[in-house]
């Protein structure tokens, strides 16, 4: 299943990649206005510049293991990276959600946003800054598993602070965190 | 107040069992002893740039330096570059990163410089240093030896990571590293916190033999040091140390320490600076026994490498002072630091620090930084190579014609 999910991202990938140019390449899987249609395939319009800078970086040179990614930003070179990042963080982010809205869940997320001082580098309105990502209308299916990597399974060039930050989180609370910021409305790109 | 900083620590750094639902979150690591008063401050480490920037995009002539003195861009496209360490040839360069993971060597090829990326994917692979023909690379969880690399570009590395027992914490363990005149390998082991009583294997300095054998601890009570150099006549040790965060604009300030004898305990984390108390860990006679600061660096300023000037490029008055690099400050409302100083040492044993090369934050008030001087080198000719980690560019300070 895995397996037959990353060759149909791959080929419809370089179906895109040859026909356009890298921006719209990265759209092809991400969604065609960079706000992801996708299951587990995250929005990336109205990411911060420099956030998605670094992430293209990791990547690259292998410090952020991604088999899906990689062939596509194994050859490109700093300038393209930097070019990309700033089309990409331009565009306007757009709710993308998942799953049908629970109030119970919903409150917890929010209760456990301020308690695990999530606001104090992703910002009150959880849009991200620098080198942090947006949360605010993430996908909740890209963020619930996200979380749940850096808890169990940090990995290099990942940040260790995010990793201490959801040490011995439930997985029922990473889910209610998952679910409430994925409907925190979106905020405007250009960070 | 007290107990939520040690919970944090706890939480954070030793295998803690999972928090209860209803407890607060261990803050990030740089976050530990904020008080509440400042819960809502926005302050927070400035992010690192992991894109070349090309040398045309480099405002090198907003560069400050006394009369006499210039500066100019000597290598660029090194992202992330940090301390550096010269070939016994003193013809290649190399130099360390953190989050980008790699080292790069730059060749000095008659006027111009070419660089390549020597090892990559490591973590925080920040301590470079040269004994005899073999480049050490010290990265947070790493130890490789490259025999014979400025001759050979396919010089494969000796993993020595066994021999050295690096403990596991990642915070503030990213390493400098250098050979000291005793042969021996200096390193330091920084406290995995913004501020806490940690284990015994950090907040020290350790030295060991080049074979990793012999390790010995050498100063104790050391909060993060990145940067030191023996003094080219008595032979000391002087390095620099940064203060702990949240305890306000004005300090503790950072430090330049000398060891005088092994074994000495600079104070971290019940003492800092020249006798200041910590807010969160209380001790009585806190500052007993404390070796004090040789000079105080600048609150929040991250003093950084530190060179003894040997060369005679520069006027003779330098011979023998320091220079320190000193990154710039993020737990401080206005800036401090962002420069290189000059440190003067008197016969009385007093330092003076005065400013040397400046001008990388544009306002007296605010960030508006283009550059962060991490590092400085002596070149043989005697000119100052001087890193900046945030556009991974090496400038060359010369003097005279």
């Amino acid at each position: 299943m895995q397996a037959r999910r990353r060759w149909a991202v791959l080929l419809t990938a370089l179906f895109f990649g040859v026909a356009h140019g890298k921006h719209e390449q990265c759209l092809a899987c991400h969604g065609p206005d960079g706000n992801s249609l996708t299951a587990r395939i995250p929005s990336i319009a109205a990411q911060p510049r420099l956030f998605m800078e670094n992430q293209l970086v990791l990547i690259r040179e292998g410090l952020r293991p991604s088999p899906e990614m990689f062939p596509f930003v194994k050859d490109l070179t700093d300038a393209e990276i930097v070019a990309l990042a700033k089309q990409i963080s331009a565009l306007p982010a757009k709710p993308t959600q998942s799953s049908p809205e629970d109030p119970a869940l919903l409150k917890r997320g929010a209760e456990l946003g301020r308690k695990l001082r999530c606001r104090s580098c992703h910002l009150p309105d959880y849009g991200g800054q620098n080198q942090i990502p947006r949360l605010a209308a993430q996908r909740e299916d890209w963020l619930e598993p996200v979380m749940q990597e850096f808890r169990d399974k940090p990995r290099p060039g990942g940040d260790t602070l995010m990793a201490a930050v959801l040490y011995g989180v439930s997985d029922a609370d990473i889910r209610a965190l998952a679910h409430f910021l994925s409907r925190s409305s979106a905020p405007a790109p250009g960070r | 107040m007290k107990t939520m900083v040690a919970l944090a620590v706890t939480a954070a750094f030793v295998l803690a069992p999972a928090l209860a639902q209803d407890k607060p979150a261990p803050p990030p690591a740089w976050k530990q002893g904020m008080p509440d008063k400042m819960k809502d401050s926005k302050l927070a480490p400035h992010a690192g740039k992991m894109t070349e920037t090309p040398a045309s995009d480099i405002p090198i002539s907003k560069a400050r330096l006394p009369k006499g003195f210039k500066a100019e861009v000597w290598a660029s496209g090194l992202p992330g570059g940090r301390a550096m360490a010269l070939s016994p040839d003193g013809k290649k360069v190399y130099v360390g990163t953190r989050a980008i993971g790699r080292v790069y060597e730059v060749s000095d090829e008659g006027g111009k410089r070419s660089v390549r990326v020597v090892v990559d994917k490591l973590t925080q692979p920040a301590g470079v240093a040269f004994h005899k023909d073999a480049l050490y690379v010290f990265a947070i969880d790493k130890v490789l030896r490259f025999d014979g690399i400025a001759d050979s570009s396919g010089a494969q590395p000796v993993d020595l990571t066994e021999k050295f027992n690096l403990p596991k914490e990642q915070h503030h363990n990213w390493k400098y590293v250098a050979f000291g005149p005793d042969g021996k390998l200096y390193v330091p082991f920084g406290a995995p916190c913004n501020i806490c009583e940690p284990p015994k294997e950090y907040a020290q300095i350790r030295r060991y033999n080049a074979d990793g054998s012999g390790m010995e601890v050498i100063a104790r009570g050391v909060r993060n040091s990145v940067g030191f150099d023996w003094h080219p006549k008595t032979g000391q040790l002087w390095f620099t140390d940064h203060g702990r965060d949240w305890m306000g604009d004005n300090g503790p300030q950072d430090e330049l320490n000398r060891l005088t004898k092994v074994g000495q305990n600079f104070g971290f984390p019940y003492c800092h600076a020249n006798g200041i108390v910590d807010a969160d860990f209380k001790k009585k006679d806190a500052c007993k026994g404390v070796t004090r600061p040789v000079a105080l660096m600048g609150p929040h300023a991250a003093n950084m490498g530190v060179k003894f000037y040997t060369g005679k490029m520069f006027p003779a008055e330098y011979r023998n002072t320091m220079f320190v690099a000193r990154k710039g400050s993020w737990n401080r409302t206005t800036p401090s630091g962002f420069d290189v100083v000059n440190v003067r040492i008197g016969e009385d044993g007093k330092a003076t620090v005065r400013p040397f090369m400046t001008g990388f934050n544009e306002s007296k008030d605010s960030y508006k930084f283009w550059g962060r001087p991490a590092y400085v080198q002596q070149m043989p000719d005697g000119a100052l190579l001087v890193s900046d980690e945030q556009l991974g560019a090496i400038y060359r300070v010369s003097y005279g014609k």
